[in-house]
């Protein structure tokens, strides 16, 4: 399989919609196999019919739905960390070690995890606000697995899930926000509030359990059960969004009337820092570019691409640094070379 | 149960003592059940007998575990603890809205139905139900010599 991260990096396109507050748009559907236990309580010969059933969707020549199989123990442990940092592959799919595989869409937003959590999570990730689309994406790989699944399905429970957290549509829709004027004018608050009154999850960068870095929010429907999945798209699009982007910009223009020196002050500290550092951690790094992403959507850096900022996010981890600069860096030589990428990225 | 070992120069001392004779001998067990010193039989509930999936032998203990079913069969298994986990993580939503999956390939149904008629040929067996497990074992029979299902 062949990766290309300057190609196609999941929150970059030409001026994505929204996209100085929203960095992605993500879909997932978890779906089971009838007849078949779920994964925790498979065997490795259950997970091996699985994973062959499941192997007929990237046959014919139906092009939406073009997929390309990667058995997930035959994929080295580097290229699969890759896939987990670009949010292709889970962490649990990578480290599990019964029969597991992926198959992944040519631009590499679309992809389906086999023996996950679920025999069957379906995902499609947009840069920028494009919830409609990457539903669209799910829903046309759901069609063709249909054609060749038989899916464990209920009439009151909708599609059964490992999880009764997931059970019903299995739909899972996030998006990837970042909010540092909220932050800055100490109103998060609201963005919770607003995700408690709608069923939403708040999280970090990298989902359940992870800590916010970079002013980076992952937000996501709890609720999988008694909507439908255009619905649950539908509440995140429709009634969320327009509400935390207003928000967000406008805390931005009350930070750039109230605290404009402050604003420039830590937009270039951050740019300083990363031009001229030699050893960079990962957290360091990422809140500085967090900084340096506010400081170019508020006009105040105009040399450097908000996509550029966009794409280091991803890049900056450990797995795409030894991807690039050599699979056996230690600690120490990551954040050197890190910091390399980083100037290399930010050169005047 | 209280549970002890003890070593003192190289010297292991295996100390199991029941709850009641643990209390008599003066350990401290943490919170104490009061049955044990009064002596009561605590009667044993409907609901505390254990419930096993028949498709995959997952128990609702081992549910609360993991948080995770064993297989689609458990959902009606479990139903009646189900209902307000479900209630609980779905705000309180319990009718599944939108869309149903079309029907599979019959390739594939035929694969799915193989497995199942064999998982029921084995329980049968087991249960020593003849008569089930040679209809079953026709049904079989059947598929293997190309003939039509009949999916209940």
């Amino acid at each position: 399989m062949k990766i290309d991260p300057v190609a196609n990096c999941p929150f970059n396109n030409e001026n994505p919609p929204c996209g100085d507050v929203v960095l992605s748009s993500r879909a997932r559907l978890a779906r089971n196999l009838e007849g078949f236990p779920f994964v925790h309580r498979s065997t490795t010969p259950d997970c091996k019919e699985v994973t062959s059933l499941v192997h007929q969707i990237c046959e014919g020549d139906d092009t939406r739905v073009t997929l390309e199989w990667v058995d997930l123990d035959e994929l080295d442990t580097l290229t699969t960390e890759v896939c987990v940092e670009r949010h292709l592959v889970s962490s649990a799919l990578a480290n599990a070690t019964h029969p597991r595989a992926i198959a992944i869409g040519p631009e590499l937003s679309r992809s389906v995890m086999v023996n996950e959590e679920d025999h069957i999570r379906i995902q499609s990730i947009r840069p920028g606000v494009q919830l409609e689309e990457v539903l669209q994406d799910v829903q046309a790989l759901d069609l063709r697995i249909e054609e060749v699944i038989a899916y464990a399905f209920d009439e009151q429970l909708g599609f059964l899930t490992a999880c009764p957290t997931n059970v019903g549509t299995g739909a899972r829709f996030s998006v990837m926000l970042h909010l540092p004027g909220l932050r800055i004018i100490k109103d998060l608050q609201r963005v919770q509030n607003a995700c408690e009154g709608m069923s939403l999850a708040i999280r970090g960068y990298q989902g359940e359990g992870s800590k916010v870095t970079a002013d980076l929010f992952q937000v996501s429907n709890q609720v999988t059960l008694g909507y439908t999945q255009e619905q649950l798209c539908s509440i995140l699009a429709n009634d969320f969004l327009p509400r935390v982007i207003e928000w967000e910009r406008r805390a931005r223009i009350t930070l750039h009337q109230t605290q404009t020196s402050k604003l420039e002050d830590q937009t270039f500290r951050s740019l300083g820092l990363l031009q001229n550092a030699r050893l960079l951690s990962l957290k360091e790094a990422m809140q500085s570019l967090g900084n340096i992403r506010l400081g170019i959507c508020m006009g105040i850096i105009e040399d450097i691409g908000i996509e550029t900022i966009n794409q280091l996010f991803i890049e900056i981890h450990p797995s795409h640094i030894k991807w690039k600069y050599g699979t056996d860096l230690e600690d120490e030589q990551i954040s050197t070379f890190r910091s390399e990428l980083i100037r290399e990225k930010l050169r005047k | 149960m209280y549970h002890d070992v003890h070593i003192e120069n190289g010297v292991h001392t295996t100390l199991n003592l029941c709850q009641e004779h643990a209390l008599e001998a003066g350990i401290n067990l943490g919170q104490i059940e009061l049955s044990i010193i009064l002596n009561v039989d605590t009667p044993v509930s409907e609901t505390q007998q254990v419930i096993t999936c028949q498709d995959c032998g997952m128990t609702i203990a081992q549910y609360k575990e993991t948080s995770l079913l064993g297989c689609p069969t458990c959902y009606e298994t479990f139903s009646e603890q189900l209902k307000h986990v479900i209630a609980n993580v779905q705000d309180n939503r319990t009718q599944h809205v939108g869309r149903a999956p079309a029907t599979a390939s019959t390739d594939v149904n035929r694969h799915l139905i193989v497995r199942r008629l064999l998982r029921e040929l084995e329980h049968a067996v087991t249960q020593e139900q003849y008569e089930e497990a040679a209809v079953l074992r026709d049904e079989l029979r059947k598929i293997h010599e190309g003939g039509s299902i009949h999916e209940n």
